[in-house]
């Protein structure tokens, strides 16, 4: 195998390849910071216009675009509050309070390098373990998602913060948003109010684009009567040299892109999750968890690293099983399957070149975020805290409209995530956090559905779910999180 | 004068008739709405076709992916869409023929203009090397003798292929539970981690196991054996052509689509589909082409729906 690996290296570095690289990275980070715009809508625009050339140029595009923009929704997420895309979602929670004490620059630094780390952990695991890492997503079924779901779930408790209730009642909000639609297994609609648009249940990424892209732009537009930022505030390079991050990092980046790569692994889980999670886990492992939320450069980096570990760990059920991690993954397997490959097991010995050269692809774009990143991140869109609110309130709304109308051109669709959007600002307002609506929304399904499967296989044998060895690790692990919680909760109810 | 009367009236004639006669359709890119998402096999088959479409037309087609609902949103978008033929669906026959059994659609066969169809694949369903039968009929046998006892992944309530295999097995009077999941790779991720008993899905995951020896499939819902899959019996060997259930591709338009703009489509489809690659591309993906066009599509649509229908009130699972 490590054969064929270092003999795929000169087709990843031929010209051709090396300019798709750089272009689709380029593009990656310009479409991931541009909330609405998504990756998978970039690469399946893309995609076609590749089908006269060479596979490698064509995969060499989505590596960019896909590692480029994961790094690229870090952007608006740290200097605005706007995630760019789902997945940065946790990089708000202290990126943005960085940008407000006048960190920015740090933060994008940081969030910069974690990415690439993030994204060279994953590559090499995709490179070394793929084959192995595959097993472990079969032995993943329904049992075993299941707890995964709950485990996210009982994560709530760390992401909460002061007010339990609160939190818990944000939680149940997204699990309800979560419910609405057609249900998969007995074709029963929930929710849906006879409306046939609800009936496909709410798109994801139109739902959390109003709740978390829209209230800060609101926000915005109330102190509409001054620039946002003072245009001196911001310091681009001031900040933090590459030693100094490693050294403070280390640690994070290692435990956040493990996480990233586990969470990769399982298709239908996705870097929103990886970056909750190891979000959480920061806080959790942290001495000093109070300071998470007021910018503490930490949670960037378990963020960052987190969401970007997700990638390419992602590729490896799809390229070793042919069965396809998330839409990206997809598109990739539609991908080569035009270009007359048929995924599965034989993939690695029949075209080596093209899958250990879309490794490598992911290796490289991966570091050539440290150089386009910082590059295109502080250079150019740093500039866009110069601009008077005035500007920069309507200039984002039209391309969060644009962007939501692309992906399916439907009206109604932004309707929709206007009114998520005046429900995001409502919650906001009233001091519901907002983390735990997008982990109800994602992992509420995912728990009752495969908790209905489980039941289904098992004849409603309820023992089941607990005689795994894969379920028992995970129920252990999620009692170590409850448990310590817990304590910490009831140690500083009795300090107060 | 009389002559400057007639030339004006011979101009203008010319041009009031321009549109019709000289109907330069299409002359701008063309939206082809997909009800399924980016990456799937519809999309893969789609996007496909259009590289080839594109050059026969002479103008681009972009693509949309309009997923959700069984399809049902999409569909939906398109028939709401201007007839003009310039927003096309591209599709499989579920949206068409089953989803409005089982869901509110403001859509129906009857109402939208039949394009052509484009290509069509049978469904398999596969087991473990350890399982007790080595064919087509062994297999039926094994789930005749033990009813209730084995899993089958499907692609849920009202996926094709789970109709597909309900109606063999009510002709069998096999009780097999079916699970449902997402589609085939989550269908196939299960089969494979030994949470199910058997795969059923379509044709292409499957391969590279059969391939390995990790899978044996013993039967395909087509009436015709499969080349690629000898172990695998059609429904006509066994007795049971009738019972026949595929995935079957193809364009449509909203009510009203000129029938002169619908031939257009229609020819170029079908030299389009004349491509070696796309053959190639379809073999790979366990297609074969079916070009029906017109009346007789509306027809195929008709036969399907009704024939769905029947199946789904047996079941239990019609709603309208």
């Amino acid at each position: 195998m490590f054969d064929s690996l270092f003999n795929a290296l000169p087709v990843a570095l031929q010209f051709g390849s090396v300019v798709s690289l750089f272009v689709g990275t380029l593009v990656g980070i310009l479409i991931g910071a541009l909330p609405g715009l998504n990756p998978v809508m970039a690469i399946a625009l893309m995609l076609p216009l590749t089908y006269g050339f060479d596979p490698v140029i064509a995969l060499g595009l989505v590596a960019g675009i896909y590692n480029g923009s994961m790094y690229g929704g870090a952007i608006p997420a740290i200097l605005l509050k706007i995630p760019g895309t789902p997945a940065a979602i946790a990089t708000t929670f202290d990126g943005y309070p960085m940008t407000r004490n006048g960190q920015g620059g740090l933060a994008l630094k940081t969030a910069c390098w974690s990415s690439a780390i993030g994204g060279i952990i994953s590559a090499i695991a995709l490179m070394t373990l793929a084959p192995l890492l595959a097993q472990v997503t079969l032995a993943f079924g329904p049992t075993e998602y299941f707890w995964v779901a709950v485990f996210g779930l009982v994560s709530i408790a760390v992401l909460v913060g002061s007010d339990i209730s609160k939190g818990m009642l944000s939680a149940l909000l997204g699990v309800i948003i979560g419910l609405v639609g057609v249900d998969t297994i007995s074709g029963a609609e929930r929710y849906t109010f006879d409306s046939l648009y609800l009936s496909g249940g709410f798109d994801l990424i139109i739902v959390l684009i109003g709740l978390y892209a829209i209230p800060p732009v609101l926000e915005m537009a109330e102190k509409s009567n001054a620039t946002y930022y003072d245009a001196g505030s911001f310091k681009v390079d001031a900040s933090g040299n590459a030693l100094g991050l490693i050294r403070q990092h280390w640690r994070t980046w290692t435990r956040s892109s493990l996480i990233g790569v586990s969470v990769g692994i399982l298709p239908g889980a996705g870097g929103n999750l990886a970056a909750l999670l190891s979000y959480n886990e920061a806080k959790r492992k942290s001495t000093n968890p109070e300071s998470f939320g007021t910018g503490n450069p930490v949670g960037v980096a378990a963020a960052e690293s987190g969401n970007s570990a997700d990638n390419a760990s992602a590729m490896i059920p799809s390229l070793t099983l042919g069965i396809p991690g998330n839409l990206v993954a997809a598109l990739v397997l539609g991908a080569l399957m035009i270009h007359g490959l048929q995924p599965g097991p034989q993939l690695f010995t029949k075209s080596p070149d093209v899958v250990f050269g879309f490794m490598w692809q992911m290796l490289f774009t991966a570091m050539l975020l440290l150089l386009l990143g910082g590059m295109v991140a502080t250079r150019l869109f740093a500039q866009v805290l110069r601009m008077p609110t005035a500007l920069l309130v309507p200039t984002t709304l039209v391309l969060m409209a644009v962007g939501v109308y692309t992906v399916k051109g439907n009206m109604t669709d932004l309707y929709v995530m206007l009114a998520f959007g005046l429900l995001g600002y409502l919650l906001h307002r009233l001091a519901f956090p907002l983390a735990p609506v997008v982990l109800g929304v994602l992992l509420g399904p995912m728990a009752e559905q495969n908790l209905r499967l489980a039941m289904l296989i098992s004849q409603d044998n309820w023992g089941s779910l607990f005689t795994r060895p894969i379920s028992q690790g995970i129920i252990a692990l999620l009692l170590m999180v409850l448990f310590t919680q817990a304590w910490k909760i009831l140690r500083k109810g009795r300090q107060n | 004068m009389k002559t400057l009367q007639l030339t004006s009236l011979v101009a203008l004639s010319a041009f009031t008739a321009m549109p019709v006669m000289a109907d330069d359709y299409p002359n701008r890119p063309i939206e082809i709405i997909v009800p399924a998402p980016a990456g799937g096999g519809t999309d893969n088959v789609a996007r496909m076709l259009n590289q080839y479409l594109q050059e026969e037309l002479g103008e681009s087609l972009a693509v949309l992916n309009v997923a959700g609902g069984g399809g049902a949103i999409g569909v939906n978008q398109i028939a709401r869409a201007k007839p003009d033929g310039y927003t096309l669906l591209s599709t499989w026959n579920s949206p068409i023929t089953t989803v409005p059994h089982m869901q509110r659609v403001q859509y129906s066969y009857e109402t939208l203009t039949p394009i052509t169809s484009t290509s069509q694949s049978a469904y398999t369903m596969c087991v473990a090397p350890d399982f007790p039968a080595e064919t087509g009929e062994e297999f039926l046998a094994e789930l005749q003798n033990n009813p209730g006892q084995y899993t089958y992944g499907n692609d849920g309530v009202g996926g094709t292929m789970r109709l597909a295999a309900e109606r063999i097995f009510e002709a069998y009077d096999i009780e097999a539970r079916p699970i449902p999941f997402g589609g085939a790779g989550e269908t196939l991720q299960n089969f494979l981690g030994g949470h199910v008993d058997i795969y059923g899905g379509s044709i292409t995951p499957a391969l590279p196991y059969v391939e390995d020896g990790k899978a044996k499939c013993l039967l395909v819902t087509s009436a015709d054996d499969n080349e690629a899959l000898p172990q695998a019996s059609g429904l006509a060997a066994l007795g049971h052509p009738e019972l026949e259930t595929v995935l079957w591709r193809m364009m449509l338009a909203p009510e009203g689509m000129d029938e002169q703009r619908v031939n257009v489509i229609a020819d170029a489809v079908a030299s389009a589909v004349e491509h070696p690659e796309f053959q190639a591309f379809l073999t790979s993906q366990g297609e074969t082409l079916n070009l029906v066009r017109g009346e007789e599509l509306r027809e195929r649509l008709h036969q399907e729906t009704v024939a769905i229908g029947e199946t789904l009130e047996k079941l239990g699972l019609k709603k309208n």
